[in-house]
């Protein structure tokens, strides 16, 4: 029993911070029907970020998020503007080329930049684990998950309760639609990449304390959040949430209860079962 | 003579080397993985090539050290090879550093007709016999194994044991070895968990390993997954009577710096300064002092193996056929003891290398094992995280 709820709490914490990848995603391919390629490596980028924050200034990788999120957002944005902004019209697969030159473009920067050694951030925190009934809590994580469910509710609340909130899933809904309604679509755009930007980024700085670090650690990262998003329906945000919590669970118990080298088998074997089943995702709409 | 000529000629006297010291000039191949997740034990085989190379020269051999990276890929360490043996005519390659990459380059190597000298990969296929062409310097993986069990049965009474290895030539040779090892020794194996590289959460698996409440871990890891194991362990609380680790990743400066969760981990390794063996100990400190760091037994192998292949080279003209007759028969001696390549039990070209087993204690590794090594005793079991 405990094995049991010590992999189910593991795979929580874990599925929180893979919840936040999958938002960041879910909300790119809502506003603009574009699938990005280059997530995973938005993340790594907030990694390196984080990392570069507390070898040369110190900063704790949690408070170094105030500098790593809008950083990431702001570069985001740069990327809609400038270059994914311009494929809106351009054939879907067009589109997906795009989007994975960038990632391309992006990991062989950061390996000019750092090489490709992996690096580790050693925190005083690193290794420690609460004790809490017979349970073992890993901090970092759980500061990670805790950061993580902030983001999200800070998220849902800018979606409800905000002008821009709304305006971002009014054309999330129907692009022409809101056009006409006077929502400037194009900064809905910018705003909506530059958001996922940032989700991305602050995953990859939640989570520097305990992976390691290096180009191509965005690879993975993509992987998972695809499947997140299909898994919770494309667009959907709630959705995305639980697919995140869902994969993490899985991969966990699918570790401990399966084999530990097989564990991503069964989160992809998941995946396809879930999409026979339901092609839209748990909570996605059923789309032409 | 008209001037022009006699300066010409006395010109010509300077380039001569002085008498009594001839100058032989060797050309050698070095692939390493000096970028990628091994660079930080690739860096440590780099600096012992470099003081190899400096070394020599005192002694009259200059070494053209032709250097290529593999960046820990197959593919590269490959191309690498094809280089140095076609295009550059090198007399003998050393290298590379992984398993994964020397088991792609060994037939390699034989083809071309290069002799190949691995300074440090474990995996014990590498010198099966019919590969002439390849020599180890360093002990294969059933000697990590044995290397490691023996020290703790020396000292305990372990029952159970279980595996947590990464699933690469690397870790699955020596974990291998292990698990036939530690049945023979009469040790029941509990668990036998293999991981991608790559994907850093271990915690299920830790868990799962917990549960089985395992007398001994025997972990076979590179740097940065050793790091974030035992990181996980120490969250987990899990405590066996011993952590062993199997080698590279546990034995590095990085490792031993992180004093959370090093302290009194067990480590297999190819050399340490205090055996005994010649110039070991002030190897150490000239690393050290030049580096700024204490050296890992990778730069002691390749220090060794840069010196023994230029040596052999040396001895015949720098002919890479005659270089691998030298040698198949020479007899060699410097920080890694004295070195033979033999055939024996299953091997060819085979070094019959002893390897220590530290502890770190207090922050620093010490030889506990064997006794014709060990500075210090092992402190044994293991008395739980703080």
């Amino acid at each position: 029993m405990i094995l049991f709820l010590q992999s189910l709490l593991s795979g929580v914490l874990m599925g929180g911070v893979y919840a936040l990848v999958g938002i960041g995603l879910t909300l790119v391919f809502g506003v603009m029907r574009i699938v990005n390629f280059a997530h995973g490596e938005l993340v790594m980028l907030g990694m390196y970020l984080a990392w570069f924050l507390f070898t040369r200034l110190g900063w704790d990788p949690y408070l170094s998020l105030v500098v790593v999120a809008p950083a990431l957002f702001l570069w985001g944005a740069l990327l809609q503007a400038a270059v994914v902004g311009r494929a809106l019209h351009a054939l879907p697969e067009n589109q997906m080329l795009l989007t994975i030159g960038l990632g391309l473009a992006m990991s062989n920067a950061a390996m000019l930049a750092f090489t490709a050694d992996y690096r580790i951030l050693t925190t005083s925190y690193s290794s420690s684990g609460l004790q809490v009934l017979g349970l073992s809590v890993s901090e970092p994580m759980l500061a990670a998950f805790l950061v993580a469910v902030g983001v999200t509710a800070g998220l849902y609340l800018f979606l409800l309760r905000t002008d821009t909130g709304r305006a971002i899933r009014a054309t999330a809904q129907d692009r022409e639609a809101a056009q006409l309604m006077g929502i400037d679509v194009r900064r809905m755009s910018l705003v909506a990449f530059g958001l996922g930007a940032a989700l991305a980024g602050t995953a990859g700085a939640l989570v520097s304390p305990t992976y390691y670090i290096y180009p191509q650690v965005g690879g993975a990262f993509t992987l998972k959040a695809f499947v997140i998003v299909v898994l919770g329906g494309m667009g959907s945000v709630v959705g995305a949430t639980l697919g995140g919590l869902l994969v993490g669970v899985t991969e966990s118990l699918a570790a401990v209860y399966v084999a530990s080298d097989l564990k991503e088998l069964v989160v992809y074997s998941l995946f396809l079962l879930v999409l026979v089943a339901r092609p839209s995702g748990l909570l996605g709409k059923a789309r032409a | 003579m008209p001037q022009r000529l006699r300066g010409l000629v006395l010109a010509a006297g300077l380039l001569l080397p002085p008498p009594g010291l001839a100058v032989e000039k060797v050309k050698l191949g070095f692939v390493n993985s000096m970028t990628g997740p091994e660079a930080p034990i690739g860096e440590n085989l780099t600096h012992g090539a470099d003081l190899a190379v400096e070394d020599l020269r005192r002694e009259g051999i200059e070494v053209e050290l032709s250097r290529q990276d593999d960046g820990g890929k197959q593919q590269n360490a490959m191309s690498a090879v094809e280089e140095l043996a076609t295009g550059e005519g090198v007399a003998a390659i050393v290298g590379p550093y992984t398993s994964a990459s020397a088991n792609a380059v060994v037939s390699l190597a034989q083809q071309y007709q290069v002799p190949l000298l691995i300074p440090a990969a474990a995996k014990e296929e590498l010198t099966r016999p019919g590969k002439p062409y390849v020599f180890r310097l360093n002990a294969p993986a059933h000697v990590y194994a044995e290397a490691l069990l023996d020290a703790v049965l020396a000292v305990g009474k372990p029952r159970t044991i279980a595996f947590i290895y990464e699933s690469t030539d690397f870790g699955t040779s020596v974990s291998a070895a292990g698990k036939e090892l530690a049945a023979r020794r009469g040790l029941r194996v509990v668990a036998d968990e293999a991981y991608q590289q790559g994907a850093p959460d271990y915690r299920s698996t830790l868990t799962r390993i917990k549960a089985l409440r395992p007398d001994l871990v025997f972990m076979v890891s590179y740097v940065a997954d050793a790091i974030l194991l035992m990181r996980q362990s120490r969250e987990l609380r899990l405590e066996p009577q011993a952590f062993l680790g199997g080698g590279a990743g546990f034995d590095t400066a990085q490792f031993q710096g992180e004093h959370d969760i090093s302290e009194l981990v067990f480590s297999v390794t190819q050399w340490t300064p205090d055996t005994g063996w010649p110039g070991a100990a002030e190897f150490a400190a000239r690393y050290a002092a030049r580096f700024g760091k204490k050296p890992t037994y990778h730069a002691a192998c390749a220090y060794e193996a840069v010196r023994i292949a230029a040596q052999a080279a040396a001895r015949v003209g720098g002919d890479p056929r005659k270089t691998r007759d030298a040698l198949a028969a020479g007899s060699f001696s410097g920080v890694l003891g004295a070195v033979r390549f033999e055939s024996f039990d299953g091997f060819m070209n085979q070094n019959r290398h002893a390897m220590p087993v530290i502890q770190y204690q207090d922050g620093r590794a010490q030889t506990v094992s064997p006794p014709e090594f060990a500075r210090r005793k092992p402190v044994y079991p293991f008395p739980g995280w703080k």
